[in-house]
């Protein structure tokens, strides 16, 4: 060890004494109640200015490797997310807004997204290049509409007409209905003779010497898009998004310049979710290089860092450049132990896509629904908070993917605009089926119970979130409530009478609540006698008497930290 | 961490856990974040005030993002392979077959967007030598068409010759030295892109001498009539034509597609005593079987040369990729034939497969006598590391008639 590590040491468990010293002398002046009176918090306070933040560019390469063969050797599992407030949900902030099952979407929503324009924004425009795509094989570039606005524009592959660009949208809205910073997408057809050079335009080419691009460059690019027999080509037109870029995010650690970045990656539930709705969604390109932090001044007059799922093309079942292989989505690349059983049984050991009857639409590529199987479903890298997920994780998931009807999968998928409407009902096929699939496999998988509430006068009210979405039978024995009074300062419970039964999804709380404001309660709720087990063990809700009525304040489902590799 | 948290605190993920910097650069918040959240009496009356402390606490111990030196090392690798081509790199490849394991280097230097120069050397653990310059253009006629120009040199210091035929002893290896100079042009063509054409003309300098090495110098085992061109050291007028058909993804790395090519050459002796011509035909068809989760591969040639083709010229076999249980030059003769074929699959189907191998061939003197007759054969299992395009390396093991050998190789088999 350097003497300056040393140091580094001695300061470290100096300044770890010292706080060891401050947490076992707190309790004398004074216990940390259980429950502020702004719980539950509906958005995070991110209240330092973040101006100081400085562009940083993460090596798709070195990304790559890391998350193949470090991130899963690393990465705490088990470990319950920690931006969560009281109630077991995530509160909005620069990385996400609730949007469904926390209020209506209509189609017409939906089909809007993150756009705030009319969709004929683009069309008979001129557009011009001021910078060709940099990175990444796909064709692309950037332009400058009319009114000055900038947008990056990217192309359908040859094989593949309406497929990367109808993915895109169709993608975009349903992360920006899940509650993820979504770029403004639009799709656009264009002549080569709608795009104009600008002077300043500078093109890379394979020599690495840049130089002003010309207009046999744009034709080069032409050549390797979709083009039509009319001479058109289609576009998805992502708008620039608004701040200053600084660069991706990593799905695991924080950001050392961001003050109100708190929160290791990886214990961040909505980018945990990213494991169910990649998995819905077939998102295999799941790494840093798809997303982006912009410094932005937010609705307070705050500089804060936002942080957006960029590009979230590669879903379904194409990519920028063609279909996906056949593994994605079911294995990463590295795929580890399957590996070495492909080796030894000379490739005898079969994978599920392998043999997985894909229905082919070349607007489509693969994507299926029937050998689907979410809790195996990979992403091309192990991101860590991909890894971090737990049950919790996937159940709070889980619901916002089954609040997508039918009707709103089919009203999203319109965005795509496929002249067949073939590939339109496959899309949205395909995405009901896994929809489905994934409320089976998650909602029934912990106590299901939610949006518990408790009326003036005293009847408790809740939803079995896995029998609502038909993922399970409701208990045979019903469902039985402890009662319990809360002391939010020292967190001891008093039994309040023998506890409450129903079958229905309702029922009365015992004589004798507290009626006083500002006093809580505890409620702890089961399932009797469940097919699923897990069920038994009860949710713990926590009310606060206030002027009259009874307010949820805690809601825990899981709440331990449970490591399952043994380091907590 | 929206709730009071000191467990969550304690088991924060250190740089010892293997987190990058920036995650472990969290162990100096530690003191202020445990302080900050073991504290509310000490002024926090709201969970807004406990993360506004918790943020604020970090606020005071940012740092600037900066990779650390593994990213910061495999950046600047990337920088040098393909971001920036310009300048020197590191070079692997054969100088000659047999010459074993190479060291090199280049330095290539772009004029314009896709012409180059490159200059690139090789010195192998044999004492091989190469050396040579190229001047190219790539992706003419809207990405169609290659030009390239070379002037280069070889040193071959222990080449094999057994003697010519298919029936020639093992213990009959004798060495020579091969040095060849040459200049040429040369221009390939994919007028569509399942076309491919292809013509070259260059001025080839040959200089045989004694081989060294363990082996005797040819000279002492054979003679002009048993190495036919033994004593000459011919300068070749060296002009060939290909077309062809090829719906591979790529040449480097293929689990489907077809080749289908046929190579004419035309060795114009300066001195005309060894002008010869000869002729190639090469078959490749890839067959994927369950989304390419296997590939039976399938691959001919056929070589065939006219009378006075000189000794280290005549089609051979044996070496990493004809005949890989036989070592380089094993058999040669005036005509060649090739076929192997390889049952692959795909335990990571993104960057490896693996194989096993069937190998025949035979050498002869006539072109009538290339049958399926009396073949030489191997076989084996291997394993290669493969990218969309290329195979970087191929490791197999071949094991024939004459023993087994461990083959390394930079690409393909076919």
């Amino acid at each position: 060890m350097t003497s300056a590590a040393f140091r580094t040491r001695i300061g470290l468990g100096a300044a770890a004494g010292v706080a060891v010293a401050l947490i076992a002398l707190a309790p004398l002046s004074g216990s940390t109640p259980k429950f502020f009176d702004d719980d539950p918090i509906a958005r995070v306070p991110e209240s330092q200015d973040a101006s100081g933040v400085e562009e940083w560019d993460i090596d798709l390469f070195y990304d790559l490797m890391y998350n193949s063969f470090a991130t899963p050797r690393t990465i705490k599992t088990g470990w319950r997310a920690e931006n969560l407030n009281s109630i077991d949900e995530v509160p909005d902030s620069s990385w996400f807004t609730n949007r469904i099952l926390a209020r209506p979407l209509s189609a017409e929503q939906l089909l809007q997204g993150a756009n705030t324009g009319a969709d004929t924004v683009l069309k008979g425009v001129k557009l011009t290049i001021i910078k060709p795509k940099a990175v990444g094989a796909a064709p692309g570039a950037i332009v400058r509409g009319p009114g000055g606005e900038t947008w990056f524009i990217s192309f359908d592959p040859p094989c593949c007409p309406e497929a990367a660009s109808g993915s895109i949208m169709v993608a975009s809205r349903l992360f920006w209905a899940l509650g993820y910073w979504q770029a403004e997408q639009f799709l656009a057809t264009v002549r080569e003779e709608d795009f104009v050079i600008a002077p300043d335009a500078i093109i890379k080419p394979p020599s690495g010497r840049k130089r002003p691009m010309e207009r046999s460059d744009l034709q080069a690019l032409l050549r390797r898009v979709h083009r039509y027999e009319d001479g058109t080509y289609r576009i998805a037109a992502s708008k620039l998004l608004p701040g200053k870029v600084l660069g991706g995010f990593r799905y695991h650690g924080t950001r050392p310049d961001d003050p109100n970045d708190i929160v290791p990656h990886e214990h961040r539930r909505e980018l945990r979710a990213l494991k169910v709705f990649g998995a819905w969604t077939n998102l295999t390109d799941m790494k840093a290089g798809n997303t982006i932090d912009t410094l932005v001044t937010d609705e307070r007059g705050r500089k804060t860092v936002r942080h957006w799922l960029q590009d979230v093309g590669s879903t379904f079942g194409i990519g920028a450049n063609g279909p996906h292989d056949p593994w994605e989505g079911w294995e990463p690349f590295y795929p580890g132990g399957v590996a070495w059983k492909r080796i030894y049984s000379l490739g005898f050991y079969l994978s599920p896509w392998q043999t997985a009857n894909y229905e082919k639409h070349e607007s489509i590529g693969i994507f299926e629904g029937e050998k689907f199987d979410p809790e195996t479903w990979h992403p091309r890298t192990l991101p860590g908070a991909f890894l971090a997920a737990r049950d919790d994780d996937n159940f709070w998931a889980a619901r916002r993917v089954v609040a997508f009807t039918d009707e709103m999968i089919r009203a999203v998928v319109k965005a795509a605009h496929f002249s067949d409407p073939a590939a339109e009902k496959l899309m949205a096929d395909v995405l009901i089926a896994r929809r489905d699939k994934i409320g089976r496999a998650y909602l029934p998988k912990i106590n299901p119970i939610v949006d518990v509430a408790l009326d003036p006068s005293g009847v408790l009210t809740f939803a079995n979130a896995a029998v609502d979405a038909r993922a399970a039978e409701a208990p045979k024995g019903g469902y039985h409530a402890e009662w319990a009074a809360f002391d939010n300062a020292t967190g001891q419970t008093r039994a309040l009478g023998p506890g409450t039964s129903a079958t229905a999804l309702r029922m009365p709380a015992p004589s004798g609540l507290p009626t006083a404001d500002g006093t809580y309660i505890r409620v702890a709720l089961s399932a009797v006698t469940p097919a699923v087990g897990s069920w038994a063990r009860p949710v713990h809700a926590y009310f606060k008497r206030t002027a009259g009525s009874w307010k949820l304040v805690g809601f825990e489902r899981l709440p331990e930290q449970e490591a399952r590799d043994g380091t907590s | 961490m929206l709730l009071p948290r000191v467990p969550t605190l304690r088991s924060t993920p250190s740089r010892r856990r293997g987190l990058p910097p920036g995650t472990g650069r969290r162990g100096a918040l530690l003191a202020c974040l445990l302080t900050a959240i073991a504290a509310p009496a000490a002024g926090q009356s709201s969970r807004a005030d406990v993360i506004t402390q918790q943020e604020a606490a970090k606020a005071k111990k940012l740092t600037p993002p900066a990779p650390n030196k593994a990213e910061a090392l495999v950046a600047k690798i990337q920088d040098i392979m393909l971001e920036n081509p310009s300048g020197f790199y590191p070079y692997f490849g054969s100088v000659y077959s047999g010459g074993g394991f190479t060291l090199g280097a280049g330095y290539r230097q772009f004029r314009g967007d896709n012409t180059f120069f490159d200059i690139k050397g090789l010195y192998s653990f044999s004492n091989y030598k190469y050396i040579e310059t190229t001047a190219a253009t790539l992706g003419l006629a809207d990405g169609k068409v290659n030009v390239g120009a070379h002037l280069g040199w070889r040193d071959a210091t222990q080449v094999a010759y057994y003697g010519v035929g298919i029936d020639t002893p093992v213990a009959d290896r004798s060495n020579y030295r091969f040095k060849q100079g040459w200049v040429s042009g040369d221009i390939v063509a994919r007028p569509a892109w399942w076309t491919v054409f292809g013509a070259a003309v260059g001025y080839e300098d040959f200089s045989l001498e004694s081989g060294t090495g363990s082996s005797p110098s040819i000279e002492d085992i054979f003679t002009p009539a048993s190495a036919p061109g033994l004593g000459l050291s011919p300068k070749y007028l060296h002009s060939s034509f290909s077309a062809g058909i090829d719906t591979r993804p790529s040449p480097g790395y293929a689990r489907r597609g077809t080749l289908i090519e046929a190579r004419y050459h035309n060795y114009a002796d300066q001195d005309d005593a060894v002008s010869f011509d000869q002729l190639d035909a090469e078959a490749t068809q890839h067959i994927p079987f369950l989304r390419e989760s296997w590939v039976l591969s399938l691959h001919g040639l056929a070589q065939m040369a006219s009378d006075d083709v000189p000794y280290f010229l005549m089609p051979s076999l044996g070496s990493g990729s004809t005949l890989r249980a036989f070592p380089s030059w094993r058999f040669r003769d005036r005509n060649s034939l090739l076929v192997q074929a390889e049952w692959r699959w795909t335990p990571i189907p993104s960057m490896l497969d693996m194989a096993f191998f069937y190998d025949a061939g035979k050498v002869t003197h006539e072109r009538s006598e290339l049958d399926l007759n009396h073949l030489k054969t191997d076989f084996g299992i291997g394993v290669r590391i493969h990218s969309l395009v290329g195979t970087p390396l191929r490791i197999e093991w071949a094991k024939g008639n004459e023993g087994s050998r461990i083959v390394f190789a930079g690409s393909a088999a076919f």
